[in-house]
């Protein structure tokens, strides 16, 4: 017999887990911070020391807490958009209980200091190939529910998934390419410059379909929900998708500009990242005007707040992005604080604003609810957010433009002016600015849970949400 | 073939594939479909009977969140 509802309960479980990860991430990144002030805080443990707790902070924040909230929108999209069921419901299962194992996995090893070394890519090669299967069996249930739809189109933020899945299951063979010595020790199957472009091609597309590609289908879907009409332009949309696509993959060399890595590649990498202004900035506006004609909504409705927050802060780090890749304006900021500054600006302000958003929509409705339980709640968390993120990014554009101009400053004999440990001391203040609008931002997130949690208790969990079974020609 | 040669070449097709996408993209005969797929997202109601007249309100009413 044919399905008549959605398969909302692997949704649930996903968008919950997406606080709670997002909790833990934050927190460790809030501890980092702090130990950067402070190095000893911890009493020198060393299970918790700053070399162990990075890539935990890095891990938890983009593939546990934004990992599992696209599990939970794409599973709900794809199913709403397409009208069916989800395919393979067992499948769907295992691949919560898979992705949730991995992230524990990553938990354990990386402070026991089991890492491949790979930034973004630390995990083992047990984990990895756990990582491979979850991967495949997402791609299954996702493109089999494609498959199965009931509607003629398939909704551009489908793509959008569609392209993120593919693209990062082929980063993550190519990438974690291995020999694995024993158990808990691998080694790349890479060496030298090639190592260093096949892991920054890998990590810039992290970024290019993880983090951008695929909250950008959470947008294409949430932003038109909240502000109750369609995309602004579905035809942009599909511009948007294919050149954005296109150009992403070529950006990675640089984040090797003035390495061993040839010239023509860096330059190559410089051009393709200036070109990804175009669809970055065409999609930003395609989901704000979208708004056109109900801007009146955006003084009432926090969710909507977060939304467009996101898309400024989408487009301010997607115009900060090709900037940063131009030889010259690389020279003076890469390997600075100013880094730390664009990917928290895109990683606070695009990322997590967009789901906190999208999360505040989808998860009353998965617990058959009109709304969150607090409206004003959302309010706050919305300013402590939009402060934290100010704040984390302002001290650190200062702190790197600063570190960067007095690495580089030299006296009259050739000499450096100062000394490493000096610029360091200039970083204190910065520092703690940054720590104060992280702990913000991590407050937000308290204040979310907190709401999360009461939602859950005066609603009721939703499994009989109904599939429209008038389908349209 | 030199570098620069093959630079040209690669250069022209990107164009040509991209200028392909948007003619397709903006086309007449297009035009309905990608009208019809933007409006999926509303051609459900997701409130499971909850009294809700969020989505899909005329943008001239008041929003009452």
């Amino acid at each position: 017999m044919e399905a008549t509802t959605y398969n909302y309960k692997v949704v649930r479980q996903f968008a919950i887990m997406t606080v709670v990860w997002g909790i833990v991430g934050m927190l460790v990144g809030v501890i980092l911070a702090a130990q950067l002030i402070w190095p000893d805080m911890l009493f020198g443990i060393e299970w918790l020391s700053y070399g162990r707790l990075r890539p935990l902070h890095t891990n938890a924040v983009i593939f546990a807490f934004g990992g599992s909230a696209m599990f939970a929108v794409s599973y709900y999209i794809v199913q709403r958009t397409c009208q069916v069921r989800l395919w393979a419901e067992k499948l769907a299962a295992f691949t919560f209980w898979g992705w949730t194992a991995v992230i524990v996995l990553a938990a354990v090893t990386l402070p026991l200091g089991y890492t491949s070394s790979k930034e973004y890519a630390e995990l083992e090669w047990p984990i990895d190939i756990l990582i491979t299967v979850v991967w495949v069996s997402y791609a299954l249930v996702f493109f089999g529910t494609i498959v199965k739809r009931k509607t003629k189109h398939i909704y551009v933020s489908n793509w959008f998934f569609g392209a993120y899945i593919l693209v990062i299951a082929i980063l993550h063979l190519v990438n974690s390419a291995e020999l694995p010595v024993t158990m808990t020790k691998s080694y790349s199957a890479y060496a030298g410059v090639q190592d260093a472009m096949v892991q920054w091609w890998y990590g810039h597309n992290a970024v290019g379909f993880f983090l951008t590609t695929a909250f950008l289908g959470m947008m294409y879907y949430f932003i038109p929900k909240q502000a109750g009409r369609p995309i602004y332009s579905y035809r942009l949309s599909v511009v948007h998708f294919w050149s954005l696509n296109f150009i992403y993959m070529w950006a990675g060399p640089h984040h090797l500009q003035y390495t061993a890595l040839p010239d023509w590649a860096q330059s190559l990498g410089m051009v393709f990242s200036l070109m990804l202004l175009a669809p970055s900035w065409g999609g930003m506006m395609n989901g704000i005007m979208t708004l056109s004609g109900a801007w009146h909504k955006l003084r009432t409705d926090p969710i909507l707040k977060f939304m467009v927050t996101a898309l400024s802060f989408y487009g301010m780090s997607t115009f900060e992005g090709p900037m940063m890749s131009i030889k010259t304006v690389n020279a003076l900021s890469h390997y600075t604080e100013w880094n730390i500054a664009h990917v928290h600006s895109g990683a606070l302000g695009w990322v997590a604003m967009i789901t906190i958003g999208s999360m505040y929509y989808l998860i009353p409705r998965l617990f058959g609810r009109e709304s969150m339980y607090s409206t004003k709640l959302i309010e706050w968390h919305f300013w402590l957010s939009t402060i934290g993120v100010v704040m984390y990014i302002a001290s650190m554009w200062i702190a790197g433009v600063a570190q960067g101009l007095m690495w580089r400053a030299a006296n009259a004999d050739g000499t450096l002016t100062y000394s490493f440990a000096q610029v360091l001391n200039t970083m204190y203040p910065f520092y703690g600015i940054r720590l104060l609008g992280g702990t913000l931002f991590f407050g937000g997130m308290l204040m979310m849970a907190w709401n999360v949690w009461q939602t859950t208790r005066q609603g009721r969990v939703v499994n009989d949400a109904p599939i429209p079974q008038a389908v349209h020609a | 073939m030199d570098s620069g040669i093959i630079s040209g070449i690669v250069t022209a097709v990107f164009i040509v594939v991209f200028i392909g996408i948007v003619w397709w993209a903006y086309s007449k005969g297009n035009k309905q479909r990608f009208e019809d797929a933007g409006k999926l997202p509303f051609d459900d109601d997701d409130s499971q009977g909850i009294p809700s007249q969020r989505d899909i309100t005329p943008a001239k009413q008041g929003d009452k969140q």
